[in-house]
């Protein structure tokens, strides 16, 4: 390849500057779109691994297997968790330490506005964990501990207004929970996400005595000690859990799943989406693909003569079809430049709006590198595919017949 | 518009086949995708709404508020009772209200526990009829639970055929469910909703019984006398149940609604995902579109001699323009038609190959005359659209100027 095919491919494409703009809009249009998507779902898959990894790796969770057709709490009969449970997983070899909580629905007022809304309850002894699974950080007051009387600990959301109150709640103030009044003890740190953000955490007595839910517990949480490998601690709960309740495999009406498990099945899931979203803007793309052409046809048509005069002074085939290629092929790659550009703008924005407007930081850019060079390398795959066929057709015009054309 | 602009502007188009093609491909493309996408998206919705059984226009749900999603009453703070049943069927244009419980709880068959959802009967034959009735209820096998039966249990289709216990049920098959005994007396036919096809029905004073709870409903559904009157006897039922809970208007703990009410939320989420979905698609229209203006002003370029030539003996600038811009809504619309008809192909084609992935036949695309002409008219009016400057352009050009090139 000479540097010349580079000159004369480039001089032909500015010649024709408004139709070169317009091939390109049509891919850059595309690639902006794929690159928004794909972007954007990195990102968030990004933001849910970060939320996982403050999970720690040496953690894991037992579940009722009723949760799996409903809420927490939604079984019903003798197929829940309790804290005989606890006990038994807890004295398992391998596991550090531990903790649990159970979910229940309220009837919260504040300020005179009345709000349904799940409280969870949780052992304030047991902090520790809790704390660390849900990277909860204290941004005002404190943690309830043990011995508090009627206190919640509210998530972030609560500290705005109109969020889930008009008011925004502060330390200090009261909110009341299924009738009885609870003194706000701490705010918690932004985490991220609205279902996060919106929760109401209550020491756990008090939780049982105002949602009316005697034993259950909704999930427990594991640490395994250090040097230990998670997925056999597990194990060994699982069967000693088992043991204790009297189930067999066949008959066993919990769940224990890792964070990596379920790690790996939202990202499938986000996977599945990005895919079919991005398959669908693929189609722009092959639309764009199909004007590239269009172009280069036109292009070959009206430079016929000038096809002619390069064969009739020594120019071989293969010259032609590679200005031609490299023609096409540049229109991609700049459409493709642009489109990139145009797409990292367009994300930002969306991420700007998500922590804005929706109080998400889950929804955030990803630019790893190769998704910027994926997306310039397809869009100057796409333009240099759909320049073969008018290259060809260039390549092997007569030079008699070019010569007489008009 | 003359009918020679028509003559021409076919002529031109015919004379650049390859090139009106590929413009033409570029919007068939884009309008194929859009009219398949959103005609598999109303598919989908069918079969979607089709889930939550015949909607009867005369009856009426009443729940508590909850905080979430989940099965109905799942996430409330307090359940139904019978003081509400009781406020209900006093209210005038009431014909019958009954309670009804959805519960989810471990079920064992076959050595083999899983959870399932099991749903109340009730005990008189007035409300077992309301419920049967509500989904055309016929047994595949056995028969139909009966005013009387005790510690029997109707199965939906699926859970009889489920893997999970690793042994199809039969009729005649012991189940236990939370632990007791149940005979399986019939096998309810595959329905087009899969909430019948999985599900456990028991007689109420079995379902009470056995999960050891009384008085706790999860919804109480409400018969009207008039279907005409539903919301007059909606907002009567919204009076008696404040005056019982001794509520101001406005600080209601519970919701009355209509079947359609209860669908609407579902209908605008998929809504919404249908339009994220065909605005994606949509984006390659645009594409299609900058196509066909940059084929247009390709074809102003190529034509200027002919275009002075024209005017030079009398075509006036408007003459121009018409013929450029039917020029390009003829290849919008050329697109639009082949598009529409390639995307309802693809429409049913998809639609056969998720009914036969997914072994149902719940996915029917229906042709919308709605969307395929709106899309027909749509893909014209890019064309015409994209056409209107390089129309504007040609119209203007100078005929000395053009003459000489």
């Amino acid at each position: 390849m000479k540097s010349e095919y580079f000159k004369i491919a480039i001089k032909n494409l500015t010649k024709r500057r408004l139709r070169s703009w317009l091939t390109m809009l049509g891919i850059f249009i595309s690639i902006a779109t794929i690159f928004t998507l794909i972007s954007l779902s990195l990102g968030l898959q990004g933001a849910v691994k970060a939320q996982f990894d403050l999970l720690g790796a040496d953690k894991f969770f037992i579940m009722p297997k009723s949760m799996n057709l409903g809420g927490p709490g939604s079984g019903s009969g003798g197929f829940m968790l309790t804290e005989k449970d606890v006990e038994t997983v807890e004295k398992t070899s391998g596991i550090k330490d531990s903790t649990y909580y159970v979910i229940g629905n309220t009837k919260t007022e504040f300020q005179g506005e009345i709000k349904y809304l799940q409280a969870v309850g949780i052992p304030p002894d047991k902090m520790k964990i809790f704390v660390e699974t849900g990277s909860w950080k204290v941004r005002d007051g404190r943690f309830p501990k043990q011995g508090d009387k009627l206190v919640a600990f509210l998530g972030a959301d609560f500290n705005k207004e109109n969020v889930i109150f008009k008011k925004a709640a502060n330390v200090g103030d009261k909110i009341s929970i299924n009738g009885k009044s609870f003194k706000v003890i701490g705010i918690a740190e932004p985490i991220g996400n609205p279902s996060d953000d919106s929760n109401i955490l209550i020491p756990l007595e008090e939780f049982r005595i105002v949602t009316n839910i005697s034993e259950r517990i909704d999930m427990i949480m594991l640490q395994a000690q250090e040097g230990e490998n998670v997925t056999e601690v597990s194990q060994k709960v699982e069967k000693e859990l088992r043991r204790a309740r009297g189930l067999t495999e066949k008959t066993q009406d919990f769940t224990i799943s890792t964070p990596e498990e379920l790690l790996k099945s939202i990202q499938n899931i986000l996977g599945i989406i990005t895919a079919f979203l991005a398959g669908i803007a693929g189609i722009s793309l092959l639309v764009g693909a199909v004007g590239i052409a269009n172009t280069m046809y036109t292009s070959v048509l009206e430079r016929t003569r000038e096809i002619g005069v390069m064969k009739a002074i020594g120019a071989k085939n293969s010259d032609i079809a590679w200005i031609f290629l490299i023609e096409s092929g540049l229109l991609g790659l700049v459409g493709g430049i642009i489109g990139v550009v145009l797409g990292y703008g367009l994300s930002k924005t969306i991420e700007y709006i998500a922590v804005n407007q929706l109080n998400t930081t889950l929804l955030q850019v990803a630019t790893p590198f190769y998704l910027i060079f994926g997306c310039l390398f397809f869009g100057f795959a796409v333009g240099a595919i759909s320049g073969v066929l008018p290259a060809i057709q260039a390549s092997k015009t007569k030079i008699v017949d070019a010569l007489r054309y008009e | 518009m003359k009918k020679e602009h028509f003559t021409l502007a076919f002529s031109n188009l015919k004379r650049r086949k390859l090139r009106s093609w590929l413009t033409i491909l570029g919007i068939f493309i884009g309008i194929a995708a859009v009219v398949s996408l959103i005609s598999l998206g109303d598919g989908l919705r069918t079969a979607i709404m089709g889930q939550f059984g015949s909607l009867s226009v005369d009856k009426l749900t009443i729940q508590n508020k909850g905080t979430g999603f989940g099965p109905p009453g799942s996430t409330v703070v307090e359940k139904l009772n019978d003081k509400d049943l009781k406020a209900i069927e006093s209210v005038t244009g009431v014909k019958l209200a009954i309670p009804r419980m959805i519960r989810i709880t471990g079920i064992e068959y076959n050595k083999i526990l899983d959870f399932g959802y099991v749903v109340d009967l009730p005990s008189d034959s007035k409300g077992m009829d309301m419920v049967y009735s509500s989904f055309n209820a016929e047994t595949e096998e056995g028969r139909l639970l009966k005013v009387g039966d005790r510690k029997k249990v109707l199965i939906g289709y699926d859970v009889a055929n489920s893997k999970d216990f690793d042994k199809r049920i039969n009729v005649g098959s012991k189940i236990k469910i939370n632990g007791q005994d149940f005979e399986v007396i019939g096998i309810i036919k595959k329905s087009s909703s899969f909430q019948i096809n999985i599900v456990y029905l028991i007689p109420k004073e079995d379902l009470e019984q056995v999960l050891g709870i009384k008085n706790e409903y999860d919804l109480i559904v409400a018969e009207v006398e008039d279907k005409d009157k539903i919301q007059e006897v909606s907002e009567a039922i919204k009076t008696e149940l404040r005056n019982l809970r001794n509520l101001k208007e406005g600080e209601d703990d519970f919701t009355v609604e209509t079947p359609l009410q209860t669908l609407a939320s579902v209908n605008t989420i998929l809504n919404i995902i249908n339009i994220v979905i065909a605005g994606i698609a949509g984006i390659s229209l645009v594409v299609g579109g900058i196509g066909i203006a940059n084929t247009m002003y390709t074809s102003i370029l190529e034509r200027r001699k002919e275009i002075g030539i024209m005017k030079s003996i009398g075509a006036k600038n408007s003459d121009i323009a018409w013929i450029f811009l039917i020029e390009s809504g003829l290849l919008g619309l050329v697109g639009g038609i082949i598009g529409a008809l390639m995307g309802l192909s693809l429409a049913f084609l998809g639609a056969q190959l998720a009914n036969h992935a997914l072994g149902q036949s719940l996915f029917k695309v229906s042709i919308s005359y709605g969307l395929v002409l709106g899309s027909i008219f749509f893909s014209f009016a890019i064309g015409t659209l994209s056409g209107v400057l390089p129309a504007i352009q040609a119209s203007k050009t100078n005929v000395v100027d053009a003459l000489r090139s």
